[in-house]
């Protein structure tokens, strides 16, 4: 009986500190979402869409930073969706276990997770040094370069899923392959690919460390990519770490922005790879 | 006539065959253009690694492989070693990791063997969600709430306990700063829960049905079945799961920027400001005004990435062995 009712205490002790565990992880979710919203509400202003970002102690909005991050995301995404999606296919359907392939995985996978900074790096030493000054272009550079591996994983994931019968039904009605892919492979898949390009957005939205010594800052409105931008996540940094209370409101702003639009586009991308899924 | 119907056969006959040639050319530059995507992916990391050792190359080369373990950092004498960034990358990722595996473990023990299936969901994807918070919002909240907390509440309370305790006490002496390593590991615990708890709970699953039931027949306690059984049978993804989450704190960067307090010492106690690599170059990059110390800086970055891929391709291949994905 001891040693049963020992047991017993063991597991109930073992099995209250995982619910425990669990307790801690929704507890620091819930207070970062909670400060955010408490603190971020309280900025949020219709200036804040409207104005530029200030120069010290003055108020102002943050309109030039949204549209570099946005422009600097689209640019990204445009480029480095065909590049992922062709990449996965040929992981997924044309490589049968080639070396070459599976080291194309492995690095792939690898990349998903390296550090963003590193990224930063390598396109400033490619695309900052050369031409002598921080661009738009070369921050788009950068985030595409964090987009691809999203949405190549994703897209091999979303074309195994698709049954074999639609490629042998192509194929004996003599279907070329391309076709096959493109008219009928990647319509099979078409929500599972939207979900890892959407999943890419909410992954680059947030980066900030590959912009510090990519696209720069700007103070003012610009739209020339070849030029210093604004952008959301480096004018968070910079407005959250300065002495004035303006600019860390504008960063509190700035931060909810961002966090409501990834947690909106993670929502989304979910509910369409569950349909894919299903 | 029959020439005419001939003629019209061998029409037909050589259009099909014009289409059939089209097809095959543009199946072959379909297949080039998805196996040039593909291996775009490798070119691209070796382009990583050529770039950084090309820029790190005056650094190396006037600092040597010393660069490694010297400690001084002297932007104004143009002296720079990496031993301090260094140590504060992995003293982080250690505080991370102590905290954070555990805590994943007791998550993803909760998920699959505790919880009711109509929770299981809902409280996956809010842990989940963890991981979609930028880094930059949790250097934010980090800076703002957690350090001023930590400053007038933990900290105070393990300098006058644990600080006074000896050896172990050199670790949490000092004044209470707020920001520092130890703020800055339990961030980084914080965003390492979601990968390693994702990870943990996929290998969970692939325990054998038969075998968990079969302990439950023989009156094995929920807590023995997972400590018996699934933790034996899952270890080398766990330890794949871990080496994620640890490949994660080592590059993480804007958080860490946030809380370390950018200072280049190295000090035996947790609680005082140090620095990253990362942070050390997020932090000064933008203001390096010689040639030496950006290419010091790259040189930081080199050791990163040398360090992260090998832990993520030890990760990768741990995971591979379990079949997990």
């Amino acid at each position: 009986m001891a040693v049963d009712s020992r047991r017993k205490t063991t597991n109930v002790v073992a099995l209250g500190l995982s619910v425990l565990a669990t307790v801690i992880g929704l507890f620091f979710l819930a207070v970062i979402l909670i400060t955010l919203v408490v603190k971020g509400l309280g900025a949020i202003s219709p200036e804040m869409f409207t104005q530029n970002t200030p120069p010290p102690g003055s108020a102002g909005g943050l309109l030039n930073a949204i549209f570099g991050s946005i422009a600097m995301t689209a640019i990204a995404i445009i480029v480095a969706t065909p590049i992922g999606i062709l990449a996965g296919t040929y992981l997924s359907e044309y490589s049968r276990g080639s070396w070459i392939a599976e080291l194309a995985k492995f690095i792939n996978d690898i990349l998903l997770s390296a550090p963003s900074i590193i990224i930063g790096l390598f396109v400033y030493t490619l695309l900052v040094v050369p031409f002598g000054h921080f661009s738009g272009w070369a921050g788009a550079a950068s985030l595409g370069l964090i987009a691809l591996p999203v949405i190549n994983r994703t897209t091999q994931d979303m074309l195994q899923l698709v049954p074999s019968a639609l490629r042998e039904a192509a194929a004996a009605l003599g279907t070329p392959r391309w076709k096959t892919m493109t008219f009928i492979i990647y319509r099979a898949a078409r929500s599972g690919i939207l979900t890892g390009v959407l999943l890419a957005i909410a992954r680059i939205t947030g980066e900030t460390a590959p912009l510090l010594f990519t696209a720069l800052n700007n103070q003012f409105w610009s739209a020339d990519l070849s030029q210093p931008i604004a952008n959301l996540p480096v004018v968070i940094f910079q407005f959250a770490l300065s002495p004035y209370d303006d600019w860390q409101k504008l960063a509190w702003g700035g931060a909810l922005i961002i966090t409501v639009a990834i947690l909106v586009l993670n929502v989304i991308a979910r509910s369409l790879a569950g349909k894919q899924q299903s | 006539m029959a020439v005419v119907a001939g003629d019209l056969v061998d029409q037909a006959e050589l259009t099909a065959r014009a289409k059939a040639r089209r097809s095959v050319v543009e199946d072959r530059i379909f297949y080039w253009l998805t196996l040039a995507s593909a291996v775009f992916v490798v070119v691209m990391l070796i382009g990583v690694l050529v770039s950084l050792i090309v820029g790190s190359w005056p650094a190396l080369s006037k600092f040597g492989i010393g660069f490694i373990w010297t400690e001084r950092w002297s932007p104004v004498k143009q002296i720079f070693g990496a031993l301090t960034p260094i140590y504060g990358t992995i003293v982080t990722s250690l505080i991370a990791m102590i905290i954070g595996i555990p805590v994943s473990l007791g998550i993803a023990i909760f998920l699959t063997e505790i919880c009711p299936q109509s929770l299981r969901r809902p409280i996956g994807v809010a842990i989940e969600l963890l991981a979609g918070i930028p880094s930059i919002i949790y250097g934010l909240w980090g800076f703002f709430f957690l350090a001023p907390f930590l400053q007038t509440t933990i900290q105070p309370f393990l300098i006058a306990t644990i600080g006074n305790v000896p050896v172990i006490g050199m670790l949490f002496g000092g004044a209470p700063y707020g920001i520092g390593l130890f703020t800055a590991g339990l961030i980084l615990a914080i965003m390492v829960l979601p990968f390693i708890t994702s990870i943990t709970r996929d290998v969970f699953q692939t325990v054998p049905v038969l075998l968990r039931e079969s302990s439950y027949g023989m009156g094995m306690t929920t807590w023995e079945v997972v400590r018996h059984i699934i933790i034996p049978y899952t270890r080398v993804g766990l330890v794949g799961g871990i080496m994620l989450g640890l490949g994660r704190a080592l590059g993480e960067t804007m958080a860490v920027t946030f809380v370390i307090g950018n200072s280049h010492n190295i000090s035996a106690s947790l609680l005082a400001p140090s620095t990253t690599i990362s942070a050390t170059i997020a932090n000064e990059f933008t203001e390096a005004t010689s040639d030496l110390y950006t290419s010091s800086l790259i040189g930081l970055g080199l050791i990163l990435f040398v360090i992260t891929f090998a832990v993520l391709a030890l990760a990768k291949w741990l995971l591979i062995r379990t079949n997990v994905k």
